[in-house]
């Protein structure tokens, strides 16, 4: 029942999605405008700027919602999430210093290499920190760290350009947004998601192995080794794409995960779909509130995220107390 | 022509034709990098504008025999100041008042520019400000080079204009809220200031010429324009620019739209308006910024019936300035292109 009421939930908010926006269109206009046909300039902003918007909030929602429930099942810590633990900061970084730096030239195609990488690194950093030392508090205090170090390191960068815009720019890399994001955006972070989907699926059965331990798991057939490398491949590639294009969103994969499990059989691998579908939902609604909260001026899509977010990751800390100390 | 050897010493910086400035077309052009380029050539070349016309980008066809008479009317204004040992030492220490000075004043008479002075986005004149020292607005520059005069903008270094002006340093400020009728009395203000009067009101009353003549071209028909720049910020109300696409005898759809100053404009009003020319920047350097996306945009690019493209000379409207004719000119010349004058039927 929770998939298809949770898919029903990502249907619907993208087609509210699509009629939020300044521009006053009625719904005859937009959905004629959608589908070809009726007036030219309804036509460019529902396909053009409508469109790829509602598509990037729902997969960018699918990527952070899956990957926090698989690092959540893989680090068997409740707070992972790809935000707390650094990764989508990385992953700005990692943009940002490859981009901003004109390496690669003005090109798009700049971001999503950089945000990549940096995902990457930073999941690999992780993975080894929490090899070493599996207590739920050293992988937070690393995340948080690396959070830092990585935020410091983007603004840097962005206030060393010449570019006098670039300095503004630390809002979108440190807080997201889904602006102006055009149809070259979603062809550009797709099918780097959907791969990056495909990956961090095909580790549902190890995730549930790995709920009994490592060495149950092993002692079940798992390969730790190759489990981890599809979690690290799948999370850069799903949550690298989309920072690449959008910016750091945070706290969508703490919150769904926690949200959606009291309605599954809590094994790690019946928790993936829901939580993808709930992160699409929970993204599409924040990113519909960023622009109707205040109607004149935007908000960073970032910004609200956090706000429902922080309270509650307050309120895991505060939960957890006894497990972490 | 005065011939006295520290006459033609302290001129050879400015003595025509390399460094006067020029505003000739061949250099000026609107030389529509990036996406400009693309939009240019395809918003241009193919003649999609409904009136006709061989569409060039924006280039302005006209006016380079009106820019003859600027350049001997600069011309004629050198060869007429007097000696400048005589006159006072300026500090300029906003890219606006940069331009001024570097128009106006004896080359002996500039103690320094401000480093925004070279920056080709920002001044019309870069080139020129080249030669002399420049400054970055801190008193102590000022202190090392005892300048007999500092002007600045009201805009900028509020900290270092007043500890400047306690400190008895004669400080200069010019108004940031331009438009294209205050710019003849900037002129003048600021020949009266260095003592270079008569070179003042030769350029301010040409410019004066030239905008009545540019606003005579005016007429009924005044297609929707609309100037919009890095992460979609449009120039409306109150703008030097805005006050251009007035002259020029078009609408700014922004200021239509209610907004003043310099606002984001969500790029859905823009295209559900569908004005008749979007005025798009270039990017203000090489070091790319996701700013400059916005002038990329498909969205932008799939209006059929706009002409999109830079169509004003970089750094053309970024000061007042003399220059500021150039943008007008540019402009009118666009709108004669897409919407005719000639009497209604």
């Amino acid at each position: 029942m929770l998939n298809p009421i949770l898919g029903l939930a990502c249907l619907l908010l993208t087609a509210a999605s699509l009629l939020v926006g300044p521009a006053d269109l009625d719904l005859a206009s937009s959905i004629a405008g959608l589908f070809a046909g009726g007036d030219a300039a309804a036509m460019i902003i529902m396909q053009e700027i409508r469109l790829p918007r509602a598509l990037l909030a729902l997969t960018i929602g699918i990527s952070l919602g899956l990957a926090g429930a698989v690092l959540q099942g893989l680090l068997r810590n409740p707070l992972a999430e790809p935000g707390l633990i650094g990764v989508t900061s990385s992953a700005s970084f990692g943009a940002v210093a490859i981009f901003y730096t004109g390496l690669a030239g003005a090109s798009l195609y700049a971001l999503p290499a950089g945000a990549l990488a940096g995902a990457a690194v930073s999941v690999l950093l992780l993975l080894a920190i929490a090899a070493r030392n599996g207590a739920t508090l050293t992988l937070i205090l690393a995340g948080v760290a690396l959070t830092s170090l990585t935020g410091a390191l983007t603004s840097l960068v962005l206030n060393l350009s010449p570019n006098p815009f670039a300095s503004y720019e630390i809002i979108f890399w440190l807080l997201g947004s889904l602006r102006d994001r055009s149809m070259s955006h979603v062809w550009l972070a797709l099918p780097l998601m959907a791969l990056g989907w495909v990956l961090l699926g095909a580790s549902a059965r190890a995730l549930d192995a790995l709920s009994l331990g490592e060495e149950a798991a092993s002692s079940l057939g798992i390969r730790l080794s190759a489990t981890r490398l599809l979690v690290v491949l799948g999370t850069a590639l799903s949550v690298g794409a989309g920072t690449a294009v959008a910016g750091a969103i945070g706290f969508i994969g703490l919150v769904v995960p926690h949200l959606v499990r009291p309605f599954t059989d809590r094994l790690p691998s019946s928790l993936l779909v829901p939580s993808a579908l709930g992160g699409g939902a929970l993204l599409l609604a924040a990113d519909i509130a960023a622009r109707i909260v205040v109607p004149t001026r935007e908000l960073n899509v970032g910004v609200l995220t956090a706000l429902i977010g922080a309270p509650f990751f307050l309120w895991l800390v505060v939960r957890a107390r006894r497990e972490l100390f | 022509m005065r011939t006295s050897p520290a006459d033609r010493k302290g001129r050879s910086f400015i003595t025509p034709p390399s460094v006067l400035p020029d505003f000739s077309p061949a250099r000026r052009v609107i030389a529509p990098s990036f996406a400009a380029r693309d939009l240019a050539t395809r918003w241009g070349g193919e003649g999609r504008n409904e009136t006709g016309g061989s569409a060039q980008g924006g280039r302005p066809p006209r006016g380079r025999r009106r820019k003859a008479l600027v350049l001997v009317a600069f011309a004629s204004a050198i060869s007429t100041t007097s000696y400048a040992a005589d006159l006072p030492r300026v500090m300029s220490m906003n890219v606006c008042t940069d331009q001024l000075v570097l128009l106006l004043a004896e080359p002996s008479q500039i103690a320094s520019l401000s480093d925004l002075s070279l920056d080709p986005s920002l001044s019309f004149l870069h080139e020129e400000a080249a030669p002399y020292p420049k400054n970055s607005g801190r008193a102590e520059e000022v202190f090392l080079s005892k300048p007999d005069l500092v002007v600045t903008g009201t805009f900028s270094l509020h900290n270092t204009t007043s500890l400047l002006e306690a400190l008895d340093f004669a400080v200069e400020e010019f108004a940031y809220d331009q438009s294209v009728d205050t710019i003849a009395g900037e002129i003048r203000r600021m020949g009266a200031l260095i003592g270079q009067d008569a070179k003042a009101e030769q350029i301010a009353s040409a410019y004066e010429r030239d905008l009545a003549d540019l606003r005579a071209r005016q007429c009924s028909t005044k297609p929707a324009a609309i100037a919009y720049e890095q992460n979609g910020v449009v120039l409306s109300e109150g703008t030097l620019a805005d006050s251009v696409i007035e002259a020029a005898g078009l609408t700014n759809l922004a200021t239509e739209l209610g907004y003043s100053a310099m606002t984001p404009l969500p790029l859905e009003q823009l295209v559900s308006h569908e004005p008749d020319i979007v005025i798009v920047s270039e990017p203000m350097t090489d070091a790319p910024a996701l700013a400059d996306q916005i002038a990329q945009h498909p969205a932008l690019r799939s209006l059929e019936s706009s002409r999109i493209g830079a169509f004003v000379p970089r750094g053309a409207w970024a000061c007042g300035g003399p220059f500021v004719i150039e943008a007008v000119r540019a402009l009118t010349a666009l709108r004669e292109e897409i919407a005719s004058c000639a009497p209604a039927r």
